[in-house]
């Protein structure tokens, strides 16, 4: 997978600072991001991982453009943020699906390729493509809240994937599900992954997820928001539910929660 | 809302409340008419119960005599004194109402949420006007845009415009503000203007705020309508019956154009319903 | 959104002094020869006086940013003090806006039939104050009498509704059709029906307010979360206390919700009532025998008066709301 000279997405010593005042009028500083350093090659498939307060959400924030970082700095294929996001050059999964409440399903996943001025043949093939492949073609009629969690959440990286991004941003897509949705919905973007060779960087807070979809998990722990370890997932591909039931999966599984157990014992010496 | 299993009760209670008619009626007319026949009037009852039922000017008219005045007053329906007729009119001065009121406060909400100095300067009077009788002001609002020479339904529909602009303002710009912040997030995400984030974000999640506004404001500028066309008594409306049959103190007409006043409220806020379900197809609760 | 405040300072300060600069020219223009531009010079100072309100409001919710905005990033910052000075700005508004229709009217020389200027109105407000408390009186009785008797029906029947399930079917879908018809037409009906004395009125908004409150508290009562329902029964409660305990704190935020839209509505009604008959005192009377002699200052006095009531009336219930419902999830921030 690292066949490319130089990396995707380079971060270099970003940190992320927020100031606010406390109501008794004292200044708080709350580290979100502490001297962050990540490299992502083309065609990886990379989980953030780590408690609330680590700073992974953050981390994705920062890498597209959401939020600018206190210092440090990031390149994506080159470019600034701010460019990357203005060439259009990565899709946005939420943590909620966030779908247009007034809008089909079809018309949910034309709406980028609608801002992005694509003609109404070509936004209309392309929809039909995604919702095929995220395989929901039978409900593009239907409005948003006529679908189940999974299946809204499905029509959101339907939506992302639409304008055909090289990058995909995902911010703990599966979290609101339950176990055997989200188990499912972990099978079907490996094989989309598989099939589209994007790179995607993906939040979680579950370690089976992060084991299972990376090729590398970066481990991060809170207080201040900080990258711990990057943990590399040498599991052969296809992966299926088998995989899930390898010995070498539950040895990663365990050193991923070790680092985050260690990343905790660090509040304990603040 | 199953109506079959609501129909025996709402039955069972609708024929009480009929039955209850008689005797209210017969208390409130019945003292009246022992007195008329005690000055010695020359009426074709005899007992003063009897009367009671048929007074020229009853406190409250006997079912026989609305009967009797609905086909007297109902019909023709396009004749100019018909109820169905100046109905009609006063309906139309509502829908105008609405439609200029909401135009205005779309414009507004606009501002409200583009600008914070706006925001900040205005919404306060706007939220404190909820809780102030504005229908005072119609009559002299009627009088007034009369002595510039607007006549005839808009000034009616002015008046009613006024009278919801208020909910509409603030329905609208709550719905404005709406949206959740990761839909605001994902416009950006797509570089989407803001214009482009207004038209396919901001105006579409406004569009239940503002149903919700009509629901509160319709009976609101229904109400101005009736008000300001019984101020300046020109023109056709139910409000210029009122005054008028008020004046007469004829208690059978001016019944009627209670019940017609009522079924066009009614109807109203249902073409406001059905507008809604046209318009926001995309709703759970339709 | 997130206009900056310094920026805002400055379009608002070039804004005042715009509309000044036109202000000025304008009615120095009309004072030379009023005959051509009069037309004109009214719309365009109308004009010129929005954009003086939009630079007033500008200016003042600057400050206002710059005063407030390094503490109130913090939600929970918010003390009295605070919201009066954010307040300011609706302030300053109201204060330059009846500045500016004086000054516009006393320019142009607009006559008390068609508009009066606010000193006219305060002056015709001291003039006739006997003549205004009277007119108060009368209809804070009407209005007053006729809320807490429409509540407490409304409240009463509610309950009924809430412990007879054929009521409920029976009687609530009229409740609902009630309360789209417009009290205009019920008025005169009912102020015929029973004299031009204040019951008649009081009459009339207690029927204005009793759907509201009926609709609202059944509501209350009714849609009790389902869990807590089987909470009580796991205690074996006898309905009585599920009554106290239970039903009725849940309906409280829903009463009082109702009780605040019927102030607005108390008065409303209480008003259009005297549009149809009174016995010669009342804030609707005044309004319109002032507007049928043209005098439009003491219908402004009497409509400023309705405002102000309307306001203490409605903020009396939020308080005794805040005193019994401290409790509910409204009033966190």
């Amino acid at each position: 997978m690292t066949n490319a000279i130089s990396p995707l997405v380079a971060v270099n010593d970003v940190s992320m600072i927020y100031r606010t005042r406390a109501p008794n009028g004292e200044a708080l500083e709350t580290v979100a991001l502490k001297n962050a350093n990540l490299e992502i090659n083309q065609g990886e498939f990379i989980s953030l991982i780590g408690p609330s307060g680590c700073g992974k959400t953050t981390l994705l924030r920062l890498l597209a453009d959401l939020i600018q970082p206190t210092s440090g700095s990031i390149g994506i294929g080159g470019k600034t943020p701010q460019q990357a996001r203005e060439a259009r050059a990565y899709g946005y999964v939420f943590q909620a699906p966030a779908l247009f409440d007034w809008r089909t399903v079809m018309g949910n996943v034309m709406l980028p390729l609608e801002i992005m001025g694509y003609n109404l043949a070509d936004r209309k093939a392309r929809a039909e493509n995604m919702l095929a492949l995220v395989g929901l073609e039978k409900f593009s009629k239907n409005f948003p809240w006529q679908l189940s969690g999974g299946m809204q959440q499905r029509v959101s990286i339907a939506r992302a994937l639409a304008f055909e991004p090289q990058l995909l941003f995902m911010d703990e897509p599966f979290g609101a599900l339950d176990e055997i949705t989200r188990e499912n919905l972990n099978l079907e973007l490996l094989r989309l992954w598989r099939e589209t060779g994007k790179t995607i960087i993906f939040v979680t807070h579950s370690i089976p997820e992060a084991v299972f979809l990376s090729t590398r998990v970066v481990v991060m722990t809170p207080r201040p928001g900080k990258i711990e370890k990057i943990v590399n997932v040498d599991l052969p591909h296809p992966r299926d539910f088998d995989t899930r039931e390898s010995p070498r999966f539950f040895e990663i599984a365990t050193e991923i929660r070790e680092s985050l157990r260690h990343g905790h014992g660090y509040e304990g010496n603040e | 809302m199953t109506r079959s299993r609501n129909f025996v009760p709402m039955l069972v209670v609708g024929v009480v409340l009929i039955a209850l008619y008689f005797p209210i009626m017969l208390l409130a007319n019945y003292p009246a008419a022992a007195r008329a026949l005690q000055r010695g009037a020359v009426l074709e009852c005899k007992t003063a119960l009897e009367c009671s039922f048929d007074m020229r000017s009853p406190i409250i008219p006997a079912p026989a005599q609305l009967l009797i005045g609905f086909s007297s007053l109902y019909f023709p329906p396009t004749s100019e004194t018909s109820v169905p007729y100046n109905a009609f009119f006063t309906g139309l001065e509502t829908l105008s109402g609405l439609l200029l009121a909401s135009i205005v406060g779309l414009g507004l909400s606009v501002l409200l949420v583009a600008s914070r100095a706006f925001e900040r300067a205005l919404l306060p009077w706007l939220v404190a006007s909820q809780t102030v009788p504005i229908i005072a002001i119609a009559p002299m609002l009627a009088v007034l845009l009369g002595q510039y020479g607007v006549e005839g339904w808009i000034p009616k529909a002015i008046i009613a415009a006024y009278i919801a602009f208020f909910p509409i303002a603030i329905g609208v710009s709550k719905g404005l503000r709406s949206p959740d912040p990761i839909q605001v997030d994902l416009m950006k995400t797509y570089n989407a203007g803001s214009l482009q984030t207004f038209a396919k974000l901001r105006f579409p999640s406004s569009i239940p705020y503002l149903f919700t506004a009509f629901k509160v404001s319709v009976t609101a500028a229904l109400i101005g309508a009736i008000i300001s066309e019984s101020a300046t008594i020109s023109g056709a409306g139910l409000g210029k019956m009122l005054s008028e049959n008020s004046r007469a103190s004829d208690a059978v007409g001016l019944w009627l154009v209670m019940i017609g006043s009522a079924i066009l409220g009614i109807l109203l806020v249902s073409i406001v319903g059905w507008l809604e379900r046209v318009v926001t197809p995309w709703q759970r609760n339709h | 959104m997130a206009t900056k405040p310094l920026n805002v300072l400055l379009f608002g300060t070039a804004g005042v002094f715009i509309s000044l600069l036109g202000m000025i020219l304008v009615i120095a223009n009309h004072w030379n020869s009023s005959e051509v531009w009069s037309g004109l010079s009214v719309v365009l100072s109308c004009v010129l006086a929005l954009v003086g309100l939009l630079g007033v409001g500008g200016v003042s919710s600057g400050v206002v940013s710059l005063l407030v905005a390094p503490r109130a990033k913090d939600k929970t910052g918010f003390d009295l003090g605070l919201s009066m000075i954010s307040l300011l700005p609706a302030i300053l508004l109201a204060v330059v806006a009846v500045v500016l229709v004086e000054a516009l009217i006393h320019a142009f020389q607009i006559p008390v039939a068609q508009i009066p200027a606010p000193t006219a109105v305060i002056q015709k407000f001291l003039e006739s104050r006997q003549v205004l408390w009277r007119d108060t009186q009368t209809t804070l009785l009407e209005a007053g009498i006729g809320y807490v008797i429409g509540a407490s029906l409304g409240i009463l029947m509610a309950i009924l509704v809430s412990r007879y399930q054929f009521l409920n079917k029976g009687l609530m879908p009229y409740a609902t059709i009630f309360s789209s018809i417009p009290i205009v037409a019920l008025a005169p009906v009912i102020v015929k029906a029973a004299g031009l004395e204040w019951g008649s009125k009081a009459a009339v908004v207690a029927i204005t307010i009793f759907f509201p409150v009926l609709v609202n508290t059944a509501r209350g009562l009714l849609e009790v979360n389902p869990l807590t329902i089987d909470l009580m029964r796991s205690y074996a409660a006898d309905p009585r206390r599920v009554f106290l305990d239970l039903r009725i704190p849940n309906a409280l935020p829903y009463i009082f919700n109702a009780l605040k839209i019927s102030t607005t509505l108390a008065l409303i009604g209480a008003i259009v009532a005297e549009f149809f008959g009174s016995t010669g005192s009342g804030l609707g009377f005044r309004i319109l025998v002032e507007t049928g002699q043209a005098s439009f200052d003491s219908v402004w006095a009497a409509i400023n008066i309705a405002s102000f009531l309307g306001i203490v009336f409605y903020n009396l219930a939020a308080l005794l709301e805040r005193r019994v419902t401290g409790w509910h999830v409204s009033f966190r921030e």
